[in-house]
């Protein structure tokens, strides 16, 4: 009994020991970009070998924030991915009413043709035709082009996941509302999205993820226009620039102000955050 | 009864939805439309020119860079995710033993996965820089290497870093779906093993595998088909270098789109070279699932 007794704390020693060695090994990128933030360029430059800066300094801030246009990068993230949440929260849980409360012909051959692009998995490949619609549009100049597809281009995988909580509500409420005298959108609009609640912090922290981290469509979009830049593409400007050494503090930097609003917001919400990806992968 | 069909909820229902659907059909169905079209095009983005099957012609016979970035994308994933599915799924077992402290690492472990494959990649380069990075540094440090080693020098290092990134970026997801599934498998099965005398590896092959199963199949098709997507994060580290030994597919054909990298701008070639991708990667799909559903009768 007292040996399979030492057994288990030492199996149970072991998990801990495993868990730890991978967790800093998960951890480390982080720290190194967010301590590296904080060395000298000097120190950058000429000692690689050293975790901790010697001295912190708040220089590469100062630098990224007032001359290397990183105020205005952080900015247009802002704007980008504020407006993307915003507006997806709208078009997701109205499409996810519609297709499953609505009646009205083709319902069904609509959504499957939604749900079949799926299949075609072209991934960035779309990007330049993509680009060019946006262009007849007038809209491939700014950060609007990016906005106004990620809103109304419609995400599968959030589609799924309103549908399915929208049929786990009671539809006896929406036709007490409807004998009432409430129309097809009062019923959403009173009755559906409030809701929605949980969904809707679910799918706000998913494309604020998605739209704070993406790079590839909004550095199509802002190619020509730098003063648009949100801040990813900003900083991998830095890196193609051509001067990537010299500006080795701004990158960390740089990277430091994009990761710490994406990370405090995954301490607070790190629930939904588990919840919502798995619950978009599971069905995409 | 069509009469009674389109009332005024459906009208406001049809409404509702126009401006979603006009959307998608603009933004997700017309670029394959014009990927399928212009790929019989040779066309500069400006001027374009009927050329029937020449691009494909082309691809097939005189890319061979093509190919190889194909190549390189496969052997990237494939050998990325032979480390990433058994870490992410040991990790999921680790954690489902109900141990203390079990939130703190789950959420920790998670972490790396929200954080953008652009800066991941570029996180990675200036870690694994030739001279001042810290990896270097750190192995000099405790003696294991004499010199700085240049990482993204060769093909070989180049891509084991690259694998690294991806794996580090990623297996917090799959460790979430192995752990949900986990969380599944009754407990009283586990209880009634150990009674019967079995022993902890064969109740993982015989119970735990066989519960998960069908979660690990959907997870490894989902983590096959993202890693042979691929393109932020080689676009943000080693951009296909050296000298295109760690170019990927995408990020290929993407050069050829938008005359990125010193390339000139050949939208109908790159159209081409993207509707044979779509092709590929429908095949991959479709062999993988052939493949595992045989696998997953024959254990039944």
């Amino acid at each position: 009994m007292k040996k399979e007794k030492r057994m288990k704390s030492f199996s149970k020693a072991l998990i801990y020991i495993v868990l730890i060695i991978i967790t800093v090994f998960a951890l480390f990128p982080v720290v190194y970009t967010i301590l590296g933030s904080f060395k000298g360029n000097m120190e950058l430059l000429s000692e690689g070998n050293r975790l901790f800066p010697r001295k912190f300094v708040m220089d590469n801030y100062k630098q990224a924030w007032e001359m290397a246009n990183f105020q205005k990068y952080t900015t247009n993230s802002l704007f980008m991915s504020g407006m993307i949440v915003l507006g997806t929260i709208f078009t997701t849980t109205i499409a996810g009413y519609v297709f499953e409360r609505g009646t009205f012909p083709m319902k069904n051959f609509l959504f499957t043709m939604v749900v079949s692009s799926m299949f075609v998995s072209l991934g960035s490949l779309t990007l330049y035709p993509t680009f060019v619609i946006a262009k007849a549009f007038g809209i491939n100049k700014t950060l609007w082009g990016v906005i106004i597809i990620r809103v109304f281009g419609l995400n599968v995988t959030n589609l799924f996941i309103t549908r399915s909580y929208i049929r786990s509500l009671s539809k006896e409420i929406d036709e007490a509302a409807k004998v009432d005298g409430c129309s097809f959108f009062g019923i959403y609009w009173r009755i559906i999205f409030p809701l929605l609640k949980p969904l809707i912090a679910t799918i706000a922290i998913l494309e604020f993820r998605h739209s704070w981290n993406d790079y590839l469509m909004p550095m199509v979009f802002t190619l020509s226009n730098p003063d648009r830049m949100p801040l990813i593409v900003g900083i991998m400007n830095l890196k193609s620039s051509g001067e990537a050494a010299s500006s080795w503090n701004l990158m960390l930097a740089g990277s430091s102000i994009a990761l710490i609003p994406m990370i405090v917001v995954y301490l607070i919400f790190n629930r939904f955050f588990i919840e919502g990806l798995t619950a978009g992968s599971v069905k995409g | 009864m069509k009469k009674k069909k389109i009332s005024g909820d459906s009208i406001q229902a049809m409404a509702m939805l126009a401006p979603m659907m006009i959307g998608f059909f603009i933004f997700t169905y017309i670029p394959i439309i014009y990927i399928l079209r212009y790929s019989f095009y040779e066309s500069n983005g400006i001027k374009s020119a009927w050329i029937g099957l020449e691009n494909f012609v082309r691809v097939f016979t005189r890319d061979s860079a093509y190919w190889k970035s194909l190549g390189n994308v496969f052997l990237l994933a494939f050998g990325k995710l032979a480390v990433e599915i058994p870490l992410s799924l040991l990790l999921a077992v680790l954690l489902n033993k109900g141990l203390k402290a079990t939130g703190f690492f789950r959420v920790a472990l998670f972490l790396p996965a929200i954080i953008s494959t652009a800066i991941t990649g570029l996180i990675f380069s200036l870690m694994f820089g030739a001279f001042n990075g810290i990896i270097n540094g750190m192995l000099q440090n405790i003696g294991l290497i004499s010199g700085a080693i240049n990482w993204f020098g060769k093909k070989g290092t180049a891509m084991m870093v690259l694998g690294l990134a991806s794996v580090w970026n990623n297996y917090g997801i799959n460790m979430i779906f192995f752990l949900m599934a986990l969380q599944s498998v009754p407990k009283e099965l586990y209880e009634c093993a150990e009674i019967d005398g079995v022993s902890a590896g064969n109740r993982f092959f015989y119970i735990t595998l066989p519960m998960i199963g069908p979660t690990f199949q959907a997870v490894v098709l989902m983590s096959i088909v993202a890693s042979l997507k691929m393109s932020e994060l080689i676009l943000a580290s080693t951009n296909g270098q050296p000298s295109g030994q760690t170019e990927v597919v995408i990020t290929y054909v993407f050069k050829y789109f938008f005359g990125y990298d010193g390339r000139k701008v050949e939208v109908g070639y790159a159209s081409a070279m993207a509707l044979i991708t779509g092709i590929v990667l429908a095949m991959v799909s479709f062999v993988y699932m052939k493949f595992s559903n045989k696998l997953g009768h024959s254990t039944e």
